[in-house]
């Protein structure tokens, strides 16, 4: 009789494709996954805690380094909850701008995931397709607000700047270059049968058990929920514009390729009708108190971010700084159900659902 | 075996397409005006108000002030002004609250160095500073009085 | 060359043999040196860059850099890895790698030595480099090497099964195993080349000899973004430079074992083609393949490992002997 033990396998924090400092500690009999371990909080730097000594101007800088790779969705998270708490009105060429900017980010944050999740199943050439188009939009940020990661480019009842000329016709001829190269990444990926088998079936988990986790977003939608807050519960001006929510069937990572490569092509169209109905010439900022002092109460905002509901809970004692703010971040979220999706799977598909899911590490410990 | 062949032919193509590489140290890159670069300062402009310290997120400005040397005069002048860049953040916030543009950003971004303290960036530093200076700074957070014709 | 051979071994042919053995080992590591620098051109293409440019005339030293780079490192052994093995197992990688490429004819006249086993002696010797592997992935004493060495031993051995049943259609064509005649009678058309007759085999032996290379889709051993570098992770400096060296010894011998096997090897494609020297017809379809190569590392996922293992063992092995059985009936019905 030969004598077997379990593998205890420390997969990061430093690991090509934890996506960050995340860590998970993983038992192998083999190469089968006995039982996984996530261990988070390699990144966390206080910033719901930082946020209370800060006003609110102050902590939109923070948003843009919780989720880096869709800033601009954290930035309408806080400054959205903030203007609801205190009833202000938001211009609407600032709101047209916020949405476009949103959705320019949501298609380059989709581009991202695309391109390195396509790194971890061991494609090499997709990770540069994608960037190479994600910096068009990045360059669009940078000369819209002058840096293109950390956009801090919201701000309490408004945005801070205007588009700058021509910015919005750049954008108007973003959109059919970008369709054209969806169907390029299509060509590239997306019926490649080594790439169909990895993915397929993988990961799988129905509609029930994702709702009881809370999951939210394509880990959501992939199992069949229609749920996509900008159609459940619109904010912004997304009530007005026509787009689908794509949905997946089999809960399985294949479901949420689709949906998050489906979610760039709706996201062009509503860019394609924000850009046709932008309003003319005016303010970008509302008329908004010297010193921000939301009411005493609290307030919980919930928007779809790329990776699902990112939500924003104030609680204000009616004093510059937040008394207690909280962020419910949706990589967090997701990540719950990851060591229950990993029993039983082998390595290689560890990288698989832990990249299906969509995490940013930045946002996971916030 | 139809989308593998079709992946190979997209990879193929983009063999002879135009590549998009640039050539970074080289050639250097030129920064939109709005880009929010390492700061430029003015002493001559600044009127100690002390706004950018308290608005600054991480904390990392620091000023001291001093009596007008000119009797005739009302007011303080600035003395000392650093900026820690290693926790500058560049978030903005410093040059849009300022009421007369004494500190604005500029298109520089090149910061790497061998040591820590080289981080660590005084007035005349930041004097110094005076390339590729933002011109449109758009301080809404500014007196109304102040804005000026920047807008 | 081939004279030499016959004859009783002296101190000068001994020496002679062993300055052609340099001369090929140096051509060899040119062809390493260069094969790196052209798979990171071709796949810098590939993804709208412009790949390595910066050493040397449009950045042809790239490779001799990063090979210095290697040699000048520290050279780095962990505490608790079995020192011996950890010595051992680049060099034991390495030898059959060079040692294959003793069998591949390059023309008529050119060739190093004309074993009539020529085909069986390559499948054997590149057997061992799998011992090399484990070896490197158990004595690192880190648990991503052992993966990595426990995925290569059992992807290698799977697929050697298909790769050497793939060509036995080709043997039987041919009546011979040495490498020589092999490419020899090989027709003057290329349709008469063995990779049309012998398709399914052609195709079966392409996929199991990329297998074989551990190259992507089957860079398993390695799948830096699941076992962070496999079974060399622990490997560093020169040792490394092996390892890699090896890798790539194996595109340079697999490329020149297609090109004999069902390329027609030095042949023209059209006899009126004739005039032009056989080295240089043998060294475009050489260079096709490793395009080839690099081509599907640019684009391809990996494959995963229970699903590496199915294509081996029930879709590769039943098509490479039923490719064996189809060539049995081709010639009891057509040749005899």
């Amino acid at each position: 009789m030969i004598r077997t033990e379990e593998l205890l396998l420390n997969v990061g924090p430093q690991h090509p494709s934890t996506h960050g400092v995340f860590r998970i500690i993983v038992k192998l009999d083999g190469e089968v996954i006995t039982e996984a371990t996530p261990v988070m909080g390699y990144l966390h730097r206080g910033t719901e805690k930082l946020a209370e000594d800060l006003n609110y101007t102050q902590i939109i800088p923070y948003t843009d380094r919780m989720d880096y790779v869709s800033a601009m969705t954290t930035n309408y998270v806080l400054c959205h909850a903030v203007e609801k708490m205190m009833g202000l009105e938001v211009p609407e060429r600032a709101e047209f701008m916020r949405l476009i900017v949103m959705e320019l980010q949501r298609v380059a944050s989709h581009l991202v995931w695309w391109g390195t999740y396509l790194l971890d199943i061991g494609a090499m050439s997709p990770f540069l397709f994608a960037f190479r188009d994600r910096e068009i939009i990045i360059n669009l940020f940078n000369e819209l607000c002058g840096a293109r990661l950390t956009y801090n480019y919201m701000r309490v009842g408004g945005v801070k700047w205007d588009a700058p000329p021509g910015w919005i016709e750049q954008v108007r001829d973003f959109i059919p270059y970008m369709e054209g190269k969806l169907d390029e990444y299509h060509n590239l990926v997306s019926g490649n049968e080594i790439f169909l088998a990895r993915i397929r079936g993988v990961g799988r988990y129905d509609a029930e058990t994702a709702i009881n986790f809370g999951l939210s977003g394509a880990n959501l939608r992939s199992t069949g929920v229609d749920w996509d807050l900008r159609k459940s519960k619109p904010y912004s001006l997304y009530d007005r514009f026509e787009f689908d929510v794509p949905l997946g069937r089999n809960g399985d990572c294949y479901d949420r390729y689709n949906i998050r490569l489906e979610e760039v092509r709706q996201s062009l169209r509503i860019l394609k009708q924000a850009v046709e109905q932008f309003p003319g010439p005016g303010d970008v900022m509302g008329k908004v108190p010297r010193v921000i002092r939301p009411p005493a109460g609290e307030l919980y905002v919930g928007i779809e971010s790329p990776r699902g509901e990112i939500g924003c809970h104030i609680v204000s004692k009616g004093k510059a700084e937040p008394y207690r703010l909280k962020f419910r971040r949706p990589s967090f979220v997701n990540l719950q159900i990851l060591p229950k999706l990993l029993v039983g799977e082998t390595m290689t598909n560890l990288i698989t659902i832990l990249g299906g899911i969509d995490i940013v590490v930045g946002e996971v410990d916030c | 075996m139809k989308g593998l062949l079709k992946g190979l032919g997209v990879t193929l193509q983009s063999m002879t397409k135009k590549k998009v590489t640039t050539s970074y140290p080289d050639v250097p890159i030129v920064m939109p005006d709005r880009f929010r670069g390492i700061q430029h300062f003015e002493p001559d402009k600044c009127i100690v108000c002390n706004q950018c310290v308290r608005i600054c997120p991480t904390e990392c400005i620091t000023l001291t002030g001093k009596a007008n040397p000119d009797p005739e005069k009302k007011g303080k002048v600035i003395d000392t002004y650093d900026i820690n860049f290693e926790i500058c953040i560049l978030c903005d916030l410093c040059t849009e609250v300022c009421p007369t543009e004494a500190i604005v950003m500029t298109g520089n971004f090149e910061l790497a160095s061998y040591s820590r303290d080289d981080l660590f960036k005084d007035m005349q530093w930041l004097d110094d500073n005076n390339r590729n200076v933002r011109q449109d700074n758009n301080n809404i957070g500014a007196p109304a009085a102040a804005k000026g014709g920047a807008k | 060359m081939g004279a030499w051979l016959d004859e009783t071994l002296t101190w000068g042919h001994a020496l002679l043999f062993f300055l052609w053995g340099v001369i090929l080992l140096l051509v060899v590591l040119g062809f390493v040196t260069y094969a790196i620098f052209f798979e990171r051109k071709v796949i810098g293409w590939m993804q709208y860059r412009i790949g390595p440019n910066r050493v040397g005339p449009w950045g042809l030293l790239q490779s001799v850099a990063d090979i210095t780079k290697l040699l000048i490192k520290e050279d780095t052994i962990p505490r608790k890895a079995d020192r011996a093995l950890f010595i051992l197992a680049p060099a034991l990688a390495y030898v059959p790698a060079f040692a294959v490429l003793a069998v591949i004819p390059y023309t008529q006249k050119l060739y190093f030595a004309d074993i009539n086993v020529g085909l069986l002696y390559y499948v054997a010797l590149s057997g061992i480099s799998t011992i090399a592997i484990i070896l490197g992935g158990w004595s690192s004493n880190n648990k991503y090497a052992l993966l990595g060495g426990m995925r290569s031993a059992a992807q290698m051995i799977s697929y050697e099964v298909p790769l050497v049943i793939s060509v036995v259609g080709v043997v039987m064509l041919s009546g011979s195993l040495n490498l020589r005649s092999i490419a020899d009678q090989q027709g003057d058309w290329f349709w008469q080349w063995n990779f049309l007759p012998q398709i399914i085999g052609f195709v079966v032996f392409i996929i199991a000899a990329v297998s074989e290379l551990n190259r992507t889709p089957f860079d398993l051993p390695e799948a830096e973004s699941e076992l962070v570098a496999g079974y060399h992770v622990e490997y560093s400096g020169f040792r490394f430079a092996f390892f890699m060296l090896t890798e790539y010894v194996y595109v340079y011998a697999i490329a020149a074992l297609t090109t004999v096997l069902f390329l027609g090897g030095w042949h023209a494609p059209f006899p009126f083609l004739d005039w032009v020297p056989g080295i240089i017809w043998f060294l475009l379809k050489f260079t096709s393949i490793v395009f080839f190569l690099f081509w599907i590392r640019a684009t391809l996922p990996r494959i995963r490992i229970d699903q590496l293992m199915g294509l081996g063992w029930k879709v590769l092995l039943p098509v490479a002997i039923l490719n064996v059985f189809l060539t049995a009936v081709y010639m009891e019905l057509f040749v005899k």
